[in-house]
């Protein structure tokens, strides 16, 4: 299909726009990266899936919907 | 039934598939201890036949190969003599072949750096990727052969047939490393150069990192994402152990920015040069590690441009195969005059000078 979005560009777009979220989880790692365990940060985590989340179906949704 | 026989028959894809222990095999100089396959040859040939597919794709990914073969084309031409005969082994899209018709970068009117070299054969186990670029402009200007390796890891040339073999970022796929750099030395003729260029040491630690603490973080354990690496220190033992006199090391870190991991994911992709290491986790990378890593790659690596850096360690060797004619070190303790009074002079003299 010519023209057809790969889904890695999809996913790159909608966590481009999540760098605030992103980038406090970055912080939380980075505050001690020498002892990094399961979950240490899930609370920065899900607020970045979260955000991801809505900005995927704002992409992914037919652009009748978006206006 | 002899399986030889039907070897011919099968059709490639599945005939790659199959073990090679059933075909014959050229005597190779032993490396010793048996190999450890850390590579699947398979799975690598997959990724760059898939890759040179995509033929737009894979040329906008040519930068980093272009660049390092100038480098490389560089040093050969560092060595004043005629090269009648020159195997590029290992050379994915024959990038050293294109670099060499180009003038070089530090004398513009010296016509195309390919005066020096007469044939060269382009060797790779991927038909698709060699072949990508065959009816170029650039064909014409030299005298290029390719031909189709069946694994990257056997060479089937004569003893004593090139008068040079360059290899161009691709020996960081090769399993048995000392027996390919001694099939080197074999087809070469006594005193004439190997020169090399590999990706190695802290190639893609950025990745490497934020992969790392974005898989502990979110399952608790890491998974091997990017290859291990030679280092500079082993290079010099592995050349010694192939057999080459004269050895030259270098390191050259290429930096290059990228807007987001993903851009760097995907230029990787592209080149073929995907993760093929046996123990990989089959299958594709969790999202959830993805947008982890993506985060943290950009607050621990990331520039204040908002871009992220890659680095590329590029290891240089060159080593020459021994002939009882070629020029040996001076014993020690034959040195007429100390070097560091005549480079101190030296550097008196140019300050005195201006």
């Amino acid at each position: 299909m010519p023209g057809r979005t790969r889904p890695i560009d999809k996913f790159a777009t909608a966590v481009g726009r999540c760098s605030k979220e992103g980038s406090s989880y970055g912080k939380c790692i980075m505050a001690d990266y020498n002892n990094v365990t399961k979950d240490k940060c899930i609370t920065e985590f899900l607020k970045l899936k979260d955000c991801y989340l809505v900005r995927l179906t704002i992409i992914t949704s037919p652009s009748q919907k978006k206006n | 039934m002899n399986f030889l026989s039907v070897r011919a028959f099968i059709p490639p894809l599945t005939r790659r598939t199959l073990p090679l222990r059933t075909t014959r095999r050229y005597a190779v100089q032993a490396a010793g201890a048996p190999t450890i396959e850390i590579f699947s040859q398979q799975h690598k040939w997959m990724q760059k036949e898939r890759a040179a597919k995509d033929v737009e794709a894979s040329r906008g990914v040519d930068y980093l190969r272009d660049e390092v073969a100038s480098r490389l084309c560089e040093r050969l031409l560092d060595i004043n003599r005629h090269f009648p005969h020159v195997l590029d082994l290992g050379a994915n899209a024959c990038n050293l072949a294109r670099q060499l018709t180009l003038p070089s970068v530090d004398s513009p009117d010296a016509g195309p750096r390919s005066n020096r070299v007469g044939k060269i054969t382009a060797a790779d186990s991927s038909e698709t990727l060699l072949f990508r670029d065959a009816d170029l402009p650039f064909n014409r200007e030299v005298d290029i052969n390719r031909e189709v390796l069946t694994t990257s890891e056997l060479l089937p040339y004569e003893a004593n047939t090139f008068d040079a073999v360059l290899s161009s970022l691709s020996m960081h796929w090769i399993n048995d490393l000392p027996s390919v750099l001694a099939q080197a030395n074999n087809v070469l003729k006594p005193d004439s150069p190997f020169i090399g260029v590999m990706m190695g040491g802290d190639s893609l630690f950025e990745l490497r990192t934020s992969l790392q603490l974005a898989e502990l973080e979110r399952r608790g354990g890491v998974a091997t994402h990017t290859s291990p690496l030679a280092d500079v220190r082993d290079i010099g033992g592995l050349l010694q152990r192939a057999g080459f006199n004269l050895l030259t090391v270098d390191v050259d870190d290429i930096v290059v920015d990228y807007p987001d991991s993903f851009a760097l994911m995907k230029d990787l992709q592209a080149m073929g040069e995907s993760n093929a290491v046996m123990s990989r986790e089959k299958g594709a990378i969790q999202r959830d590690v993805l947008l982890a890593a993506e985060g943290i790659y950009r607050e621990l690596h990331g520039n204040e441009d908002g871009t992220l850096p890659a680095t590329f360690r590029l290891i240089y060797m060159i080593g020459w195969k021994p002939s009882p004619k070629q020029a040996k070190p001076l014993e020690r303790g034959t040195g007429m005059f100390s070097i560091k009074d005549f480079l101190e002079k030296d550097k008196k003299g140019d300050g005195e000078s201006k």
